[in-house]
């Protein structure tokens, strides 16, 4: 990740957060009817993908009703879970006082129990977006993502590990507040680590019971299709999540922090290492969609709590925005980004020395 | 019997458990039901506006039909209803002037200056819309059996639930000696107007005295006397704004015949003016029964810690939504956009938000 040092002038970043600030009231201040209309028709294409999906797979017999079937399905899950859940989840419809929409209550179609999701998402990496030794998110522990991290022998086993983080990255994502690498290292205790245990192991255990007992069970003579149809659709929603997500903020050109770094920050300074932190995707309307508008990562991380659907209208003013005050706006094709996230995890697997400010 | 009712229940909870999702989805189940009827749900209480009657030229009666989750009420209880407004979905509480046991229901709305439901509620909703309903509660309820004298008391928009509870007396036959004081501004303002005068011709048993207050005056306490001389041994059912409620529960607790008068109120507590105006507010917490005082230019998370409650909260800077928690009632200001929000029942978010007012939070 890059170097560069920004040492931003105080008056700019209170210019930039006066700025943000307005932008920002101005979009919940608008606000209204099309934004219900359009969470509530993704719920719909949701549900009706997943009984779709679910109903080709239970009373099909053939291969192709089988493959239409498990993609109608990772559809809805990967609508359910980005789109939707992690949407929902931030508050960006809490304003609807719909309580089946409201933040602190949703559960999502993910191994990952709500509260836990909320609790390292919405709390820890939000606030400490990118602080090395606070973020979680950056390395999940166990990966080096960023030359500032220290090499440990561990990581030559990262891009293997990496494949595998991506085929059952739900479970990466449900054991993620249990926080096992801390525990590992002495930093947790066990009882701390037990006390996470509890709720995990009872959402994993409602999902996998659903998944591959329930819907196989109601299919009768059809159990095995709809088990591996089940299991198919879960590793393709896992696959896209991860690819998305190791976009947001493991591209070459984010920036990473440490906690000196950011002692004494200033809400323009919050502003500015959400921006520097985080990177785009460039596509079309349908991977915004399928991605949860996770592709404005960078608008996401100014306002995570504004509904993403938004984000595609204000991306040109964050842009001249930062023209204007000459910060970085990291976007790129989703293969482009991608493709430098995989040459970093190789990269970075070996113990190498770190590479000068631009990487 | 027993046996079965439990076993039912058993049964309801069963199909009710987590580990049945997505199937028992009550939301799934009713999105997929209203492709076919909007009224139909699982478990949520709705009603269609089948027609609207203009009673006063601001005041408006939407007759409803419900669907089958309504469990019916008594005449003087109240109910709330949830309309959605440009995205956000609002509550306020309505009498019913209806009378029970038939298949429709009744609320009657007055226009209030700046009230964004009721406003709506004229300007917007025609036949054929789709509201929400919660169970019907309230005790403005006369006992059974009925006294034998009764004197009903409203002023405005309060004949609404009085006029479920004369409806009911009278389609039950009821033999009790009533007496109804409506006070309001001109007979263009009296709300039911019309029927009063024809159920003053079928019910010889029920008086009628329409105070005009653009006429002669505000109802006062020499007056209600000389209208009602036995005012003080009559069971007495009192509905209407503050101020005449004020004037009317002073009378009767000085006559020592409070035990005799059930009110009901609808004001929720008014917004003292900005920060300067308000020293501090009680908070109420209806789920710890705790109650703290908070200053009103500080969050009301800072305010609940410092008395000594340890609220749920993340980053504290109003983006990651942990704190939220429902306002009951009450006004409180957003101290990042400045907008103000006195509907009741609306998520708030904690960290950022300082009271304007005395509330009631789900703590």
């Amino acid at each position: 990740m890059t170097s560069t040092a920004l040492p931003l002038p105080r008056s700019a970043a209170q210019a930039i957060a006066a700025e943000l600030d307005r932008l920002r009231a101005e979009i919940a201040a608008d606000l209204g009817a099309p934004d219900a209309t359009h969470i509530r028709r993704m719920i719909r294409v949701a549900r009706l993908s997943a009984l779709a999906g679910r109903t080709l797979l239970m009373l099909g017999v053939d291969p192709l009703t089988w493959g239409v079937g498990v993609t109608a399905l990772a559809t809805a899950k990967i609508l359910e879970n980005m789109e939707i859940g992690h949407n929902v989840m931030h508050g960006q419809y809490d304003w609807m006082n719909d309580p089946a929409l409201c933040s602190q209550t949703y559960e999502w179609d993910n191994v990952c129990d709500g509260e836990q999701w909320r609790h390292s998402h919405n709390v820890v990496h939000h606030t400490h977006t990118n602080i090395l030794g606070r973020d979680r998110d950056v390395g999940y522990g166990f990966l080096r993502v960023s030359d500032a991290q220290p090499w440990r022998p561990h990581h030559l086993f990262q891009p293997a590990a990496s494949v595998l983080l991506a085929l059952l990255f739900e479970w990466g994502v449900g054991l993620h507040d249990l926080e096992l690498d801390e525990w590992l290292r002495g930093r947790r205790s066990s009882a701390e680590v037990g006390a996470r245990l509890t709720p995990f192991l009872r959402k994993a255990a409602r999902q996998v019971f659903k998944d591959y007992v329930l819907f196989p069970a109601l299919a009768l003579g059809n159990a095995p299709r709809v088990l591996v149809g089940n299991l198919a659709a879960n590793l393709v929603r896992n696959v896209w999540a991860y690819v998305v997500i190791f976009c947001g903020h493991f591209p070459d050109g984010a920036r990473t922090y440490t906690v000196e770094e950011t002692r004494g920050e200033t809400r323009g300074d919050w502003y500015v290492r959400q921006i520097l932190g985080s990177c785009n995707i460039e596509g079309g309307a349908v991977l915004h969609v399928l991605s949860g508008h996770l592709s404005h990562q960078i608008e996401h991380h100014l306002f995570p709590d504004l509904p993403a659907h938004r984000y595609p209208e204000i991306a040109p003013r964050v842009r001249a925005l930062c023209a204007r005050y000459g910060l970085p706006y990291n976007t790129g094709t989703l293969w482009g980004q991608f493709a430098t996230v995989v040459r970093r995890l190789v990269r970075l697997a070996l113990p190498v020395a770190p590479r000068p400010a631009f990487a | 019997m027993d046996v079965w009712r439990r076993s039912v229940a058993a049964g309801r909870r069963a199909l009710a458990s987590p580990w049945l999702r997505p199937l028992n989805d009550a939301d799934a189940l009713d999105d997929l039901l209203a492709l076919a009827n909007p009224l139909w749900s699982v478990r949520a209480r709705r009603a269609r506006v089948l027609w609207v009657v203009d009673e006063t030229p601001d005041a408006r009666t939407f007759v409803l039909r419900p669907n089958r989750r309504w469990e019916g009420f008594v005449a003087g209880q109240h109910v709330c209803m949830a309309i959605e407004i440009d995205g956000v979905r609002h509550e306020r509480a309505y009498s019913l002037s209806s009378c029970p046991g038939e298949p429709t229901i009744a609320v009657t709305v007055k226009r209030q200056p700046g009230g964004r439901v009721s406003n709506f509620l004229h300007d917007a909703v025609r036949p054929g819309h789709v509201l929400g309903l919660s169970r019907a509660s309230g005790r403005f309820i006369v006992p059974t059996p009925a006294p034998s004298r009764l004197l009903l008391l409203s002023a405005g928009s309060g004949i609404t639930p009085v006029m479920s509870i004369l409806r009911d007396l009278h389609a039950r036959r009821c033999s009790t000696d009533v007496i109804l004081v409506h006070s309001c501004r001109s007979p263009q303002d009296a709300i039911f107007h019309d029927e009063l005068a024809s159920l003053t011709r079928k019910w010889p048993a029920l008086r009628l005295a329409l105070v005009f207050t653009a006429e002669t005056g505000r109802l006062d306490r020499e007056r209600l006397a000389r209208l009602v001389p036995d005012w003080a041994a009559r069971t007495t059912f009192l509905c209407g704004p503050a101020a005449f409620m004020d004037m009317v529960r002073g009378m009767w607790r000085e006559a020592g015949a409070e035990g005799r008068l059930c009110w009901e109120s609808f004001a929720g507590p008014v917004p003292t003016g900005g920060p300067a105006a308000l020293a501090a507010a009680t908070v109420t917490c209806v789920r710890s029964g705790a109650v703290f005082a908070a200053a009103a230019d500080r969050p009301l998370l800072v305010e609940a810690e410092r008395s000594g409650l340890r609220p749920r909260h993340g980053c504290r800077m109003g983006i990651c939504h942990t704190c939220l928690c429902r306002k009951v009632s009450g006004t409180v200001e957003n101290l990042m956009t400045g907008a103000v929000s006195s509907a009741p029942n609306t998520m708030i978010q904690l960290c950022i938000c300082a009271a304007r007012s005395d509330l009631t939070l789900a703590l």
